[in-house]
């Protein structure tokens, strides 16, 4: 894949002919330094970005270009997303927070009470169901994020710098959170600096200037 | 996700209080303004449109050339309607209808009312309901009368009133046989009762004259009868009953251009009502943009902090559609909570517009089209208020907004921009009309009108008074409560009499020249404060032969072109009338027109008012009281209706103060809506800059340089806003101001004073959010960044 980021005066090659492989049920760690295309590959992987050239399979299935409503509909059904920065609605309580993709996703209401409550309990926030995101702590936030990621069963969730915004304990939490998750099946992408996160992955992919330098795959 | 949807909306409702205040106020008032300018509009519209014979149902009218030009007017004589009704088979029935006021006794009630003389089937052409009685036959005996249920309920109380007498001006005893339901409000027939024709007849004020116009005449055609074919059968009507005497055209005008289009210029319709129906639709179709602008503008000012909201609801799933369609139906809560309070400013304010619009608007809560039509004109403005927000806040990238890099355009021209500068150049236009149609209304009131209005008053000569005129001027005179009286033919605030029927030496005989025409007596110039520019008064006590006598004014002496018109002759009803004097033009008509040229005729003929001037000695109580006293000994069974001229003149201002009225306030709304609006979006502009003013204080920044900086982008959208009303605003008072040969020219002043004026007030309402923003600690913006 290629990507470009242009200005008038200046285009800058964010990603430089990248290629690589995820297959199923792998939990692969993405580092590198700041402005190697970390986050522009995520953005792609996770359908919220198109690449300028070059080919992304989904599951088969080539994504690169399609149209936004086709990107909405395979991303809900099959994608989690999880932010440095929780990005949860400020408005809504952790409840419905948590509920929100199963709505875009056309789950009936008493099935999405069950769901939203069984992934809750998962993630140990039930107590907080009806709390709003500024009543919580920075790990809470990030589990209520973890929630809705996986609530509507995603084959692959993509994490950018989860644990990037906690101190370490939480971020042990989050990141032991995220092992469960993909021993459970679920395909993990992370994004992160960290290289102890990283070591929670099965293979960490290393860019830079757009391009994979490195690969590890961890024991 | 409706539930989800609303729960969100009103949580923001809730939560950013002062936006929501902002955007409801503005829509409320908006919606109010609008929906009060509709009800006026609905009224207008529908006038008389409840006949169920209205697609057959026309208004005879008369055209003819005059001077050059070709007139159209609407009275009639009395004979057309009846014989249109035997001459012709298409026409199914005819009647006219003859203004008269009565004064009615029932018992120890005695009132005076307006009401019509009228043929018998009048109320079977026309939907008036009888509440008692038979349409059929209500009307068809001489001292028969309907009356509508106020004026039965004014006389009778709350008995019956079907079947008792009522008698009529102390001469004539009426059996009611028939109430009417009170009149809707949308019909342009004002009457409180109907007499038959039969009774007109009766008192001698029939008459078989084809060249009097002076009733208004109705036609109703047989269903399947092309106006267009009538018309053209019924062109030289007149003309032949005439004898070729009277030389215009009939034509039949249909019920649905009886309101809106009755002016006609050079013989067709050019407007009329319609002109302020579709001024006003169109200031509510603003005002309601400018609150729905309002909405569009704060929206988008926030967006950046809905951005996050938007990019989470993306990468859950959420596609556009979904997202607008959240935005609108957001933004359709918020109209419908501002709909609720619009209502209740209706109801609040709608005593006050009734009575500043003369009318009785009322709301039809019983109607279901009504409740239909108030809640898709609510959705309407919720989907125009939330559509460009709901399209642009949708449209942010993920990406963007959810790593913090997603900035609002801060473009020279961005759509913001564009409908602030919208919100101000049809304030500006609204302000501009607002001081022209003030202007003009002054320039007319300021206008020499060529009579003394002070201490001069009039009354009808009703009842008792013509048989004791003579002894009636005496006492007034005698009494000290006038110094001079005269009797004329019409009130001096209006013109009752025109003729083309004047010949006189070295006239064209080709030309059709029309004059209008007023009878008075002695004492003529000397009561109404006239300057004679030649000759004399008329005097028919020192020269009996004054009573052929003619004064002209001085537009009818450069008409009538002799050199030295005193001692000329004029023929007119085949009597020759003399020259006495030329009288200075004075206003009797519209103080916007030019003066008409007017034959004032010696008393041979008939008169209806009194005019006196009260004596300046005395005060205008003392005056009043022992004029009345003298005519209640005259005359005792009338009341005494002592009109002052000034008042009765100043009505001739009423429609254009109005106009003046509505658009001042129209303007004023419109301008506090705006500048809700703008506070609201200085609001915002100021906490998105709170960086930059704090790094610009750190370097050494005045707060009033930072005030002024705040305010600079403000006030320019203003002149941009100031530059393209001063257009529409010139070109749409031109047009108005065309309508007046006596007008205002446009001055620059006017559009000065209106970019003043809207500076100023643009100024104060972002000067406290500058200046706030201006004064606050740098330590803390810097910080919180």
């Amino acid at each position: 894949m290629e990507k470009y980021y242009r200005t008038e005066e200046v285009e800058t090659i964010a990603l430089n002919k990248l290629s690589m492989e995820v297959k199923e049920g792998e939990f692969v760690a993405i580092m590198g330094p700041s402005g190697c295309g970390k986050s522009t590959l995520l953005n792609i992987l996770g359908m919220l970005d198109d690449p300028d050239a070059g080919s992304y399979l989904f599951n088969g299935t080539e994504v690169a270009n399609v149209g936004e409503r086709k990107r909405a509909d395979l991303r809900k059904h099959n994608i989690g997303f999880v932010f440095q920065s929780f990005n949860l609605i400020d408005e809504l309580t952790v409840y419905e927070n948590v509920e929100l993709p199963l709505i875009y996703t056309g789950v009936a209401s008493s099935d999405r009470v069950k769901r939203v409550e069984e992934v809750l309990e998962k993630m140990q926030i039930m107590h907080r169901r009806n709390h709003y995101p500024q009543q919580l702590s920075g790990g809470q936030q990030q589990r209520v994020a973890i929630a809705r990621a996986v609530v509507n069963k995603p084959k692959l969730i993509l994490a950018d710098e989860p644990t990037g915004n906690l101190d370490s304990s939480n971020g042990n939490e989050v990141m032991e959170l995220l092992t469960d998750l993909n021993e459970q099946g679920t395909t993990i992408i992370m994004v992160t600096h960290s290289e102890h996160d990283a070591r929670y992955s099965h293979r960490i992919i290393r860019l830079l200037d757009g391009q994979t330098v490195m690969e590890n795959i961890m024991i | 996700m409706f539930k989800n949807y609303l729960k969100i909306a009103w949580r923001n409702l809730v939560k950013n209080k002062a936006f929501s205040f902002i955007n409801i106020a503005g829509l409320a008032i908006g919606m109010a303004s609008a929906a009060l300018i509709l009800l006026w509009v609905q009224n207008e519209v529908s006038y008389d449109q409840f006949h169920s014979k209205k697609d057959r149902l026309y208004k005879v009218y008369n055209r003819s050339v005059f001077d050059g030009k070709l007139h159209c007017w609407a009275s009639t004589p009395k004979p057309l309607a009846s014989t249109m009704r035997t001459e012709y088979p298409q026409v199914e029935d005819a009647v006219f209808i003859s203004d008269n006021n009565f004064l009615f006794t029932a018992g120890d009630n005695k009132l005076k009312a307006d009401g019509y003389f009228t043929d018998s089937q009048f109320l079977t052409m026309f939907d008036f309901p009888l509440a008692e009685g038979n349409a059929k036959q209500a009307l068809s005996g001489i001292y028969n009368i309907v009356l509508t249920q106020k004026m039965a309920k004014r006389l009778f109380g709350n008995a019956d009133a079907m079947g008792k007498t009522v008698r009529v001006d102390s001469t004539a005893n009426f059996t009611v046989t028939g109430v009417l339901k009170d009149l809707p409000n949308n019909t342009a027939f004002k009457f409180d009762y109907l007499v038959p024709r039969a009774y007109m007849h009766k008192l001698g004020w029939e008459d078989p004259y084809w060249g009097d116009n002076s009733v208004t005449s109705f036609v109703l055609l047989k269903p399947g009868v092309s106006l267009a074919s009538m018309n053209a059968q019924l062109k030289n009507f007149t003309r032949k009953h005439s004898n070729g005497h009277e030389d215009v055209d009939v034509f039949l005008y249909p019920l649905d251009k009886w309101r809106l289009y009755n002016k006609f210029e050079n013989g067709k319709p050019v407007g009329g009502m319609i002109t302020y129906v579709r001024m006003f639709s169109i200031i509510a179709a603003f005002i309601l943009l400018i609150a729905c602008i309002n909405f569009m503008n704060l929206s988008t000012a926030r967006s950046e902090k809905r951005a996050k909201e938007v990019g989470i609801r993306k990468v859950a799933g959420a596609g556009k559609q979904l997202l607008v369609g959240q935005f609108l139906g957001e933004s359709v809560l918020i109209a419908l909570i501002a709909g609720v309070f619009a209502f209740i400013l209706v109801l609040l304010s709608l005593p006050a517009f009734n009575q500043l619009t003369s009318k009785e608007l009322a709301i039809p809560y019983a109607s279901g089209g009504f409740w239909l039509i108030t809640m898709f004109f609510i959705v309407l403005t919720g989907v125009i208020a939330g559509s460009y927000p709901a399209f642009y806040l949708s449209s942010f990238k993920p990406i963007k907004v959810l790593k913090g890099t997603f900035k609002a355009s801060n473009a020279l021209v961005t759509p913001r921009k564009v409908l602030v500068v919208t919100q101000f150049t049809f304030a500006i236009v609204l302000i501009i009309c607002t001081i022209v149609v003030k202007h003009q209304i002054n320039y007319a009131q300021n206008r020499d009108i060529g009579y003394k209005r002070d201490n001069l008053v009039f009354t009808l000569m009703e009842g008792e008074v013509q048989k004791h005129a003579d002894a009636i001027k005496n006492e007034l005179l005698s009494s000290g409560a006038a110094i001079s009286v005269t009797k004329t033919s019409s009130p001096i605030t209006q013109s009752w009499s025109d003729s083309w029927g004047y010949s006189w030496k070295g006239k064209d005989p080709d030309k059709k020249l029309d004059f209008n025409s007023f009878t008075v007596d002695d004492g003529f110039t000397r009561t109404l404060g006239l300057k004679m520019v030649e000759g004399r008064d008329i005097d028919v006590k020192t020269y009996p032969t004054d009573s052929l006598a003619l004064i002209v004014n001085q537009s009818a002496a450069k008409v009538l072109g002799f050199k030295d018109p005193i001692g000329q002759t004029v023929k007119y009803n085949n009597m020759n009338w003399h020259i006495v004097g030329v009288v200075n033009d004075f206003i009797m008509e519209s103080p916007y027109q030019s003066v008409a040229p007017m034959m004032v005729h010696g008393p041979k003929g008939w008169f209806n008012f009194i005019h006196f001037k009260l004596n300046p000695a005395n005060s205008t109580a003392e005056n009043l009281k022992k004029a009345e006293e003298i005519f209640k000994k005259y005359n005792p069974d009338y009341p005494v209706d002592i009109k002052f001229a000034d008042e009765d003149y100043g009505k001739k201002f009423k429609s254009e103060q109005l106009i003046g009225k509505l658009a001042s306030l129209f303007a004023g709304l419109t301008i506090f809506i705006s500048c809700l609006g703008l506070f609201g979006l200085a609001t915002y502009m100021a906490q998105n800059r709170i960086k930059e003013i704090g790094i610009r204080k750190v370097l050494g920044a005045s707060v009033t340089s930072i005030a002024t900086l705040l305010s600079t982008d403000f006030l320019k959208l203003v002149i941009v806003s100031f530059l393209i009303a001063t257009p529409i605003a010139w070109y749409s008072m031109s047009e108005w101001l065309e309508g007046y040969q006596y007008r205002v020219h446009l001055q620059i002043w006017v559009f000065l004073l209106a970019a003043v004026f809207t500076s100023v007030i643009a100024l104060l309402t972002i000067s406290f959010q500058a200046i706030k923003a201006a004064v606050s600690n740098p330590v803390k913006s810097l910080r919180s960044e």
